[in-house]
This record gives structure tokens, C-alpha cells and sequence, in this order.
């Protein structure tokens, strides 16, 4: 797990989100690779939308004005699945019809089968989850399912990872570890990360820069 | 229970005697619906299943036969070109399924994500309403030697001046039979399917796995297959098999598009007890539960073809491909698409053509005359088998609707839903092949000389109506909020009084599309109307079907389209209405808004 690229960095050019011609949110940030930028604000801020345009998958009712810059690429207009970004929401979302191995090797790029499963119980152990391979993603707490997502998207070998809100229904204790553990994952791997939040504390613990949106002007 | 007492413990004046006798019958009545909508699905299904299965064995006191024997099977067994007739069910049924499925899969693949889906729901949403009859009629006149596929391709490609003979439509193997299977069970699955994803719950969580896929460098439609298919094929298994069961015993496509020599082994059974050979009617029996296994086995098959591929591709769901091609597939896709909507589209239009052409030569892609003579005296000849579609069609949806909304008023009162052996029993008529049980219905009434032949018929079609009108009315009436009743029960309202003014009216819409689907189902029966009408009941599908392998493609088409019609009049009706009620609303939004800004304005 020693795979550090010096150069990494998500890059957003003079980005302008509308809906119906009233502008939601503009942005200028550049995120280095192991940084983390948190972004907070009221409920209806677009912060959810700014996370859809960064993957590709923004709805047709909104407009969308800027570029998008991933290690110097520009991915403003690559399809979602070809950018390389990882996702990762306050539902673990795991694939139900897979077990726990499976929802990580899905992730995996293709490979020999041997070394996947090497690797999976590798990473399962070192997030504490030695063991549970076979398990039913149902049959896991919430903490342990959290888990399993972060190293899905971590396995997938992403180049940015986005969360939007990633630990809000885990309670306090379990949110501190799982939190602590996501950005120890996330710095060892250097990757530039944007994270949505309603805590302080995430971003505290994010330590890095706070943007605040503003809620956009309602048209009466 | 509680509606009674908050009543009584909130107004003390003493309830008239009259009312109090309407309440007491409500609830009797509301209490024995539940029962009597189970015994009308389940009792004429199985006395007829055991009016084919005495028979079966030899026991046919009508002929003289009360000796059980195995006479019917060894004749069966006998029958020339039996083997044929048996694969042509069985294959033209497990393919067909097969297709339906296939393609369904790659229309949700290339466009889970995609306004196109919606689109696509629209354009074949229509399609289910066609009857089966009908739906063949266009089918067998467009890819005939002189359809409309052949006119578009000559003579600049197939050098034909005159129509070919190819094997198209009443091919020996049974590839019309499929095409026309295929085409009518899609829009079914694909519109089941949808509406069983459009749950908010699943929706929202099918989504955002969608998504997950995506964002984890999968492509589209190997998303789809890999993280979503495996969620929502528990879904389709019951309509699956719906299909499956269906088309393995159908007797409309085969007769209007399969092989005479032999045909299906439903349409040959159809033909033995037509015959006036009586004696027959044992190897006919016999057939009857012959088909029941066949049907068995075709949904047993399924669920093999099930377990291999799951068992097959367990391995390959997480081994990390990100793609299969998908950039072509989704063109190929797009490109297919394209080429059903255009198949569809030309088999109606198809069909309008030969129902105004005069005059018109092979090659010729539109009539050289128009005429409106064939449905001139096409409407001369088809008004009573109009108003019988109508009052049989009228008739078996009232009942079916009265009966439908009364049990689940009991749901309602009950505080629960029907056991799962009831829900089973309301899919009975649609799993069990008509053809096994319905000749033993009509000789059941034959035994009881019940010669009302009218209400026969609807009974029989109440058989097939009942299910479809439970299914859709069903969902809205459990979602109904139970709070207006409460609040109305407790102002003093008796249930009666809840039901008819307060759930019904809300339920209207759905009521009204119920009812229409009710309608079109009634329409579309055919085997139901032959048998138990015993020939003396002629609707417009009886008439399509009979006129369908004879007489002047011209008229045939004209009937078809009226077959078409009667349904399409009914859900426009339903469609109008709820305009004019959206509009209504608006309305009122308007004048409240106008009503909130003018008060700011004073103020
Ligand atoms: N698909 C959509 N179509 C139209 N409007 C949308 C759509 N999705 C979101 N919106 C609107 O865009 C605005 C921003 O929504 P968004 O989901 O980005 O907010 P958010 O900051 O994530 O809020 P929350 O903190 O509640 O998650 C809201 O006004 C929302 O109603
Ligand atoms: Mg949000």
C-alpha cells in the first residue's frame, strides 16, 4: 500500500452550477493529492449536486459551466465510469446479491483470482474485519458496513475520492473511529479528497480547508 | 370495530332503525366477499380441471363411458405427428419467454439511466391491450408472402414482382408463433418490470448502486447486469412465469400463426373436442392434462435455465470486468430498438393500408385505391358482436370490480391483507392453462343443463378479468391513508358511509383504469367465449380469429382494428377524464395562489 503519486490533484476551473437559469453555486479549488476539502452548508446548498457534476452524472434540470481537472487531464467531459473518481455516501450501499469479498472484489480490477483473494482478506484485516469474507453484507453493523464501502472504493484504485457525508448515521464513538480511519486510508494513498458535511468535528478532524455554501436566492 | 365505538361514544343520539339495518348488511356482506372472490376463482377452476380429468381416464357417462381406462392416453400416443406437436409447444414457448426476457434485459441495460426508457414504456404501454387475436392478425399480414415486409424490399432488393412463397406466416417451425408470442409478451414483462422498480424505496437504493457501479469504472450496461439485474430478477420471476405458462398453452397466435400439419398441441386439442366425432372428446381430455404437463415442464425448464445461469455467472459477477463490448452492444441496442418500434409501427400501419385498399398490386408499398366499402359492411355485420363484447365485457368487470373492492374494504376493516394462499389463488386462472380446465367447465354446466349461455360466458370471462382488476386496484387501495376514515368515523360516520362517500371517491382514477383493464381483458378472450358460448355467442374476437385463416385479408383487417379500438375507446375515455380532473385541480391551485397573492396585496 505504498503506491504514492507525488502529482495528485483535482482541479476545478471557474465552475458556475444553474437551475432554470439561477445560479446554485460557483467554485475555483484546486485539491492536492492527500488533502481534504470540506464543503458545508445549509440544506438545499447544492453540495449533493456539486458531488454529481464532479462524477459525471449531473441531472438534465441543471446547467453546468467550468472544467474539470483530474492529475492535469481534463475530465469535464469524460463519462462517469471512465474518471477514476470514487464515491463513498452515508449508505454503505453494498451489493446485496454479493458477499462481503465480493462486493470488494467487484471493485478490484481483473486479476488473478488467487492474488484478489489474498488481497481482500489483507484489507479486510487491516480494517479490523479480518474473517468475514463470506458474511452477508445485511448480516454486518453499520460501522462494519461502512468499512467494506471504504475499501471498496479504496481497492477500485480510484484518483480522487469524493464523500458526501459519509459518517452521518454512525453515533459519535463509531464515527470518530470510522472517520479516523477513512483519512488515515485516504492519506496513505494520497488521494485528493472532497468532502460534503453537516459536523463540525468531520471537519475538524478532515483538517484541512472548510468552503461554506451559501443557500442560493429563492425565486418568490 | 373502533369506527363503532367512537360513533356511539361520541353521539349519543340513537341510530335509526333503518340505518342500522344498511350497516348490518354491509359488513355481512363485506365479510363474505373476501370468500365469495375466492370460491368463484377456485371452484369453477377446479371442477373444471376434474371434468377434464374424468374423462381423461374414460369416464364419460355422456358417451356411455363409465369405465376408467386409459384409452384417451393411448390414442393420444397414437396420434400422428403427436411428438410435433408437443416440441412445437414446448419450444415455441421456452424461446418466446426466452426473447421477451432477453430483450427486455437489454432495453432496462441501455436505458436504466436514460429518458429513453420512459419513452420506450409509453410507445409499448399501448401494446398491452391489444388482444392476442388481433395483435397475430397484424403480425401474420406483415411478414406474409405479400405483407408489407415483402413490399418494402421488392422488387429493389428481393427482384420479386410477384409475392414469393417463403415460409412466413404458419411456418412448420413455429417462428411466426414465436415472433407473435415475443412481440406481445415484451411490452408485458418490460412494463411489470418498471412498475416494480418505480417503488420509491427500491428505486432510490437501485440508483444509487447504479451509480456505485458507474463511479467504480463499470460500464452501463455491464453495470446494469452486474449490480442491478441481480436485484430486481426476483421481481420478474412471477411474471415470467405468467408468460411462460401462457404461451405454452395459448391457442389465438398458433391458430392465426402457426403449422396446421400439426399444430400446437392446444390447438389440436381445441380441434378434438370440436370435433363431431364425440368420442374424441376422451383423447381431448387426455390432451388437456398432456398440456397441464407440458405447462409444468416449460416452468419447470425455466427455473433449470434459472439455476444454471445463475450458477454460471455467480464467478463472473465480481471478477472485475469492467466491460463486454458495451460501446457495441449499446449500438446494437439502439440499432434493434429501431427495428422493433419500426416492426410494430409497420404492422399496424400495415393494417390500416388493408383495411381502406382498394385495388393493390404486390410490390406496391400503398394501395393504388382507397375505399371505405370493407368497413361499411364490416359495421353492418359486426354491431351485435359488439354489443355482446360490450355486455359480457360490462357485466364481468362490474362483478369483478364490486367483488374486488369489497375484499379489500375487509382488508381495510381487517387491518390486514389476504393470506398468501388467497393471493396464490388469485393468480390461479392466469397460471393454469385455460385450454385444461375450461372444457371441463363447459361440460360441467353441460351436466347441470345450465343453458343461460350469456351468463355463462361472462362467468367464464370474470375467471380471467378478476385477477387483473384485484392486481391493479389493489396497490391503491392499500395505500389509501386510513386517517380520513378515522377522522370520518370518528364525526359519526358508519362505514357504509366511509366506503361509498370517502374511499370511493378517492379512489376514483384508480377505479376508472381498473375498470378499463377489466374491459380490454373481457374484450380480448377468446378460447373462454368459444367454449363456453358453445358457438352461439359471437364477440368481435371470435369473429377476428374465425375470419382470420379465411376470408378476405381486407375484411379480417377491419375486424382486427375494431378489436383494437374497443379498448383503445375505453382508455381514452379513462385518459380524458383524468385530464379534465388534473385541469380542475390547476384550476383550483390558480385560484388559490390568485387568492394568497391578492390577501399580500391588502395587506
Ligand atoms: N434532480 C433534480 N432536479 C431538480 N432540482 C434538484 C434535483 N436535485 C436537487 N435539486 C435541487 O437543487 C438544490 C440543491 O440540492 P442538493 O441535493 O445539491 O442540496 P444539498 O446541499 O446536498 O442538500 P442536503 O444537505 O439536504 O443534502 C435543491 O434546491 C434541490 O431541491
Ligand atoms: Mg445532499
Amino acid at each position: 500500500m505504498s503506491s504514492v503519486f507525488e502529482n495528485n490533484s483535482l482541479q476545478i476551473k471557474n465552475l458556475t452550477i444553474m437551475r432554470q437559469q439561477t445560479p446554485l453555486l460557483s467554485l475555483n479549488e484546486t485539491i492536492k493529492g492527500g488533502d481534504v476539502l470540506t464543503i458545508m452548508g445549509p440544506s438545499g446548498s447544492g453540495k449533493s449536486t456539486l458531488l454529481n457534476w464532479l462524477t459525471g452524472m449531473l441531472p438534465k434540470e441543471f446547467q453546468a459551466d467550468g472544467q474539470l481537472y483530474l492529475n492535469d487531464a481534463n475530465i469535464t467531459k469524460v463519462a462517469s465510469y471512465q474518471r477514476n473518481i470514487g464515491l463513498l455516501f452515508q449508505d454503505a450501499l453494498l451489493f446485496s446479491h454479493l458477499s462481503v469479498a465480493g462486493n470488494i472484489a467487484f471493485a478490484m480490477p481483473k486479476g488473478d483470482s488467487k492474488t484478489r483473494a489474498i488481497k481482500i482478506s489483507q484489507a479486510l484485516s487491516d480494517v479490523g474485519l479480518a474473517g468475514l469474507e463470506n458474511r452477508q453484507p445485511e448480516s454486518l453493523s453499520g460501522g462494519q458496513q461502512a468499512r467494506v464501502a471504504l475499501l471498496r472504493v479504496l481497492l477500485s484504485q480510484p484518483k480522487a475520492i469524493l464523500l458526501d457525508e459519509p459518517f452521518s448515521k454512525l453515533d459519535s464513538q463509531l464515527r470518530q473511529e470510522t472517520r479516523q480511519l477513512v483519512f488515515e486510508q485516504i492519506r496513505q494513498h494520497q488521494l485528493p479528497v472532497i468532502m460534503v458535511t453537516h459536523d463540525e468535528s468531520d471537519a475538524i478532524a478532515a483538517n484541512g480547508k472548510v468552503l461554506h455554501l451559501k443557500t442560493p436566492q429563492q425565486d418568490i | 370495530m373502533s369506527h363503532k365505538l367512537t360513533s356511539n361514544s361520541l353521539n349519543n343520539r340513537p341510530l335509526k332503525d333503518e340505518t342500522k339495518l344498511l350497516d348490518t348488511l354491509f359488513s355481512t356482506v363485506v365479510k363474505f366477499s373476501p370468500k365469495l372472490l375466492i370460491a368463484i376463482l377456485i371452484l369453477p377452476v377446479l371442477g373444471g380441471l376434474l371434468g377434464v380429468l374424468l374423462p381423461a381416464f374414460g369416464w364419460l357417462p355422456a358417451l356411455d363411458r363409465t369405465q376408467f381406462g386409459l384409452q384417451g392416453f393411448q390414442q393420444l400416443v397414437q396420434t400422428p405427428g403427436i411428438a410435433q406437436m408437443i416440441g412445437l409447444s414446448f419450444f415455441s414457448s421456452i424461446v418466446s419467454g426466452l426473447l421477451a426476457f432477453v430483450i427486455t434485459l437489454l432495453l432496462l441495460a441501455n436505458y436504466f439511466d436514460s429518458p429513453w426508457l420512459a419513452r420506450i414504456q409509453r410507445l409499448l404501454g399501448p401494446i398491452l391491450v391489444i388482444p392476442h387475436a388481433a395483435a397475430a392478425i397484424a403480425i401474420a399480414f406483415l411478414i406474409t408472402p405479400s405483407g408489407m415486409i415483402a413490399r418494402l424490399l421488392s422488387p429493389w432488393l428481393t427482384g420479386w414482382q410477384s409475392p414469393t412463397d417463403w415460409l412466413l406466416p404458419h411456418d412448420p417451425y413455429g417462428i411466426s408463433i414465436i415472433l407473435g408470442l415475443t412481440l406481445k409478451e415484451l411490452p408485458f414483462l418490460l412494463l411489470m418490470t418498471l412498475g416494480a422498480i418505480a417503488q420509491p424505496e427500491l428505486n432510490i437504493k437501485l440508483q444509487a448502486q447504479y451509480r456505485v457501479a458507474l463511479s467504480l469504472g463499470y460500464y452501463p450496461i455491464t453495470a446494469f447486469f452486474k449490480a442491478v439485474l441481480p436485484n430486481i430478477y426476483p421481481l420478474m420471476r412471477l411474471p415470467m412465469l405468467a408468460i411462460l405458462a401462457y404461451a405454452s398453452a395459448s391457442v389465438e397466435m398458433p391458430l392465426i400463426l402457426g403449422p396446421n400439419t400439426p399444430p400446437t398441441l392446444a390447438v389440436a386439442i381445441m380441434n378434438w373436442f370440436h370435433d363431431v366425432d364425440l368420442s374424441l372428446r376422451i383423447k381431448a381430455s387426455s390432451g388437456a392434462i398432456l398440456q397441464l404437463f407440458i405447462t409444468l415442464s416449460v416452468l419447470f425448464t425455466w427455473w433449470l435455465l434459472e439455476k444454471l445461469t445463475q450458477a454460471i455467472s455467480s464467478k463472473s459477477l465480481s471478477n472485475g470486468q469492467r466491460t463486454y463490448g458495451d460501446l457495441f452492444w449499446s449500438k446494437i441496442i439502439n440499432i434493434f430498438t429501431l427495428l422493433l418500434i419500426g416492426f410494430i409501427a409497420l404492422a399496424l400501419i400495415g393494417m390500416v393500408f388493408w383495411s381502406f385498399a382498394g385495388y393493390w398490386q404486390f410490390p406496391l408499398a400503398l394501395p393504388e385505391q382507397w375505399v371505405i366499402m370493407h368497413w361499411q359492411s364490416a359495421l353492418l355485420q359486426v354491431q351485435t358482436p359488439i354489443l355482446n363484447s360490450l355486455s359480457i365485457g360490462l357485466v364481468a368487470t362490474s362483478i369483478a370490480l364490486i367483488l374486488t373492492l369489497l375484499t379489500l374494504e375487509f382488508e381495510k376493516q381487517n387491518g390486514a391483507q389476504l393470506s398468501r394462499f388467497s393471493s396464490v389463488i388469485i393468480y390461479l386462472p392466469l397460471m393454469i392453462p385455460s385450454i385444461a380446465f375450461l372444457f371441463g367447465l363447459v361440460w360441467l354446466q353441460e351436466a347441470v343443463h345450465s343453458k343461460a349461455t350469456f351468463i355463462n360466458v361472462a362467468l367464464a370471462h370474470l375467471l380471467f378479468v378478476l385477477p387483473y382488476v384485484f392486481l391493479s386496484l389493489a396497490t391503491s387501495y392499500r395505500l389509501l391513508d386510513s386517517r380520513y376514515a378515522q377522522v370520518a368515523a370518528s364525526l359519526g360516520a358508519s362505514p357504509i358511509k366511509i366506503f361509498l362517500q370517502l374511499s370511493l371517491p378517492q379512489l376514483l382514477m384508480p377505479i376508472m383504469m381498473a375498470s378499463a383493464l377489466g374491459l380490454a381483458i373481457s374484450f380480448s378472450q377468446y378460447l373462454p367465449t368459444l367454449l363456453v358460448g358453445g358457438g352461439r355467442l359471437n364477440t368481435v374476437t371470435t369473429e377476428a380469429v374465425s375470419l382470420a385463416n379465411g376470408a378476405s385479408r381486407r375484411t379480417s383487417a377491419v375486424y382486427a382494428l375494431i378489436q383494437m379500438l374497443l379498448p383503445a375507446i375505453a382508455f381514452s375515455l379513462i385518459w380524458l377524464i383524468s385530464m379534465r380532473k388534473k385541469r380542475q385541480k390547476a384550476q383550483v391551485k390558480l385560484n388559490n395562489k390568485t387568492a394568497s397573492y391578492i390577501t399580500k396585496v391588502n395587506r
